[in-house]
């Protein structure tokens, strides 16, 4: 079963193509992070989601619904919220917007504010909210009608240190109970909590698929071996015949169709006069992964 | 019906926080007191400020209350009409220019009950500061002039109140078509111009929809000559109406606009 279905999604300003032919399809119960540069599509894709923009050409489905605007949560990255009302009164608002009634509309508002950590800040103005306080108002608010799906614009980009691991460890907690889509460029949230990644670049969707499928793609198994002088390394890389690359005292050795094995190259090291350090087999991490995938920004 | 509600409440809440609901009532009863008490005290006030020159023969003329009510109306057409437009020009514009409009329109959200909503409550809240300000203004006449006819003084009103009603439809639908600049400009422009273009070529004018003010005053006088009124009345009808439309027609097809 799919909660949303997005085909040949594309949006253009004048005679710039902002998203270019987008199509995935989000399972329920999953998360799925967008990654991409700055200016690669992202927060036009969730506007358009979001039905705050109209696509240009292309069709965003969800199964038995109408107006999905009633079963959608929607962060943007920077929330504004009306600095006059209380945390309490904003959200019961926005609940009864969505069409929930009004004593159930309080309750839920009141649940949700304390589930995310502001059941001290109830009745306090959201003028004098700090950005950590107002990320969760924001998540709260999206929260509050129980959408199917929800829609995070960067969620932690904006925060401290301190913010974002509490607001990561509540989406973890969230995860477990509705669908999310999130937009990231930090490559670290997305690797916490995600069943599918989505690469966006220039607007166009470049990878997808779960964090192993792309890992496995692109991770370029590889030894990492140090030796005790650089000298060494270079000897090391001029006798063997294997693909090296040499960066100071660290040798890195290819890994082509699972050739050579750790046991080979073991008793190779063993079996030689090189001094060694130490040898451990590496994987590109998903920042080497996203430089490589959405990197190279200018040859788009 | 039931987001008109909330939206509403929402909108209350705010000119209530904001102190709306307190300084713009307080414009207009400082406007309406200051032509009855002006006037009235116009020879004391010459005398206190240095006298008129000796051999300077001076008539003050002899106001009617009638004249003073007219007079409190041009300062309401003039200063208390640009407050008003100042203070609703962005009411929608500004929400969508600051983002806070964003988390509205994600929801399934009837741009007719947001547009209503505005209006209903910027029209509300003039209301209010006008009729507080005539109040002001009636005060001071009866007390220094003598009474205004009860009836005629309604009818006055209500007539006004019609005008200031499509003056604050005028305002909002300009909120949802532009920016809040822009939006401003125009409103200003249609309405204060709108209304020296009738003060200077009105005569040769029958139907207008800048009439409604002075045909209100006329509605005091005892010389009341009633054959266009009515159909001033239709039109302004008809205009609200059709700001009404324009506005919700705009609220939609710009809510895109917002800053996300």
């Amino acid at each position: 079963m799919t909660l949303i279905t997005v085909s040949d999604l594309t949006k253009t300003f004048g005679n710039q193509t902002v998203v270019d032919n987008i199509s995935f399809s989000i399972e329920p119960n999953t998360s799925t992070a967008l990654i991409g540069p700055n200016g690669a599509g992202k927060t036009t894709t969730l506007s358009m989601l979001t039905g705050l923009l109209s696509q240009t050409s292309g069709s965003i489905k969800m199964e038995g619904v109408k107006d999905m605007r009633s079963v959608i949560g929607f962060l943007p990255q920077y929330p504004k919220f009306f600095s006059w009302l209380s945390a309490l009164e904003y959200t019961e608002m926005v609940a009864k917007l969505s069409g929930i009634e009004v004593k159930q509309a309080k309750l839920q508002s009141q649940k949700i504010l304390e589930y995310v950590g502001l059941g001290a800040a109830l009745h306090k103005k959201t003028g004098t909210f700090s950005g950590g306080m107002k990320q969760r108002l924001g998540i709260a608010q999206a929260l509050v009608h129980k959408p199917k799906l929800l829609l995070l614009d960067e969620p932690v980009s904006a925060l401290d240190p301190v913010g974002r691991r509490e607001i990561m460890n509540l989406l973890k907690e969230i995860q477990n109970e509705t669908t999310i889509l999130y937009s990231t460029h930090i490559l670290n949230d997305a690797e916490e909590m995600t069943d599918q990644l989505l690469f966006l670049r220039g607007g166009k969707l470049v990878e997808k698929g779960s964090l192993k499928e792309v890992r496995a793609r692109f991770e370029e198994p590889r030894f990492k071996i140090k030796f005790s002088s650089s000298q060494q390394a270079l000897q090391f890389a001029s006798q063997s015949e294997l693909h090296c690359h040499v960066e100071g005292e660290k040798v890195f050795v290819e890994i082509v169709h699972e050739q050579p094995t750790m046991q080979q190259m073991l008793n190779r090291l063993a079996n030689s006069q090189f001094s060694i350090e130490s040898i451990e087999k590496v994987t590109a991490s998903l920042e080497e992964i996203f430089m490589k995938v959405v990197g190279s920004y200018e040859s788009v | 019906m039931s987001q008109f509600k909330v939206l509403v409440g929402k909108e209350l809440r705010e000119s209530w926080r904001s102190f709306k609901l307190l300084w713009l009532p307080l414009v207009f009863i400082l406007l309406g007191v200051s032509d009855p008490i002006l006037n009235y005290y116009m020879m004391d006030i010459l005398k206190a400020v240095g006298g008129i020159p000796e051999g300077f023969q001076m008539v003050m003329p002899e106001f009617s209350a009638a004249d003073i009510i007219a007079a409190s109306t041009g300062q309401f057409q003039s200063i208390g009409l640009i407050v008003l437009i100042a203070t609703f020009v962005g009411t929608i514009s500004r929400e969508r220019q600051n983002g806070t409009a964003t988390l509205l329109y994600v929801r399934p959200i009837s741009h007719s009950a947001l547009f209503l909503s505005k209006w209903f409550v910027a029209t509300l809240v003039a209301m209010i500061s006008v009729i507080a300000g005539y109040a002001a203004s009636l005060y001071y006449t009866v007390i220094l002039y003598g009474p205004v006819e009860w009836n005629r003084f309604i009818a006055m009103l209500a007539t006004y109140l019609l005008w200031i009603c499509l003056v604050m439809a005028l305002t909002v639908a300009m909120s949802a078509s532009f920016k809040t600049v822009v939006a401003a400009t125009l409103t200003i422009f249609l309405v204060i111009g709108g209304t020296i273009f009738e003060s200077l070529v009105g005569s040769f004018i029958s139907v207008s929809p800048w009439k409604l003010p002075s045909s209100s005053l006329a509605l005091l006088s005892d010389f009341y000559d009633g054959t266009d009124f009515i159909i001033n009345l239709c039109l302004s009808f008809g205009l609200l109406i059709i700001f009404i439309l324009i506005g919700i027609m705009m609220c939609k097809s710009n809510a895109s606009t917002t800053k996300i």
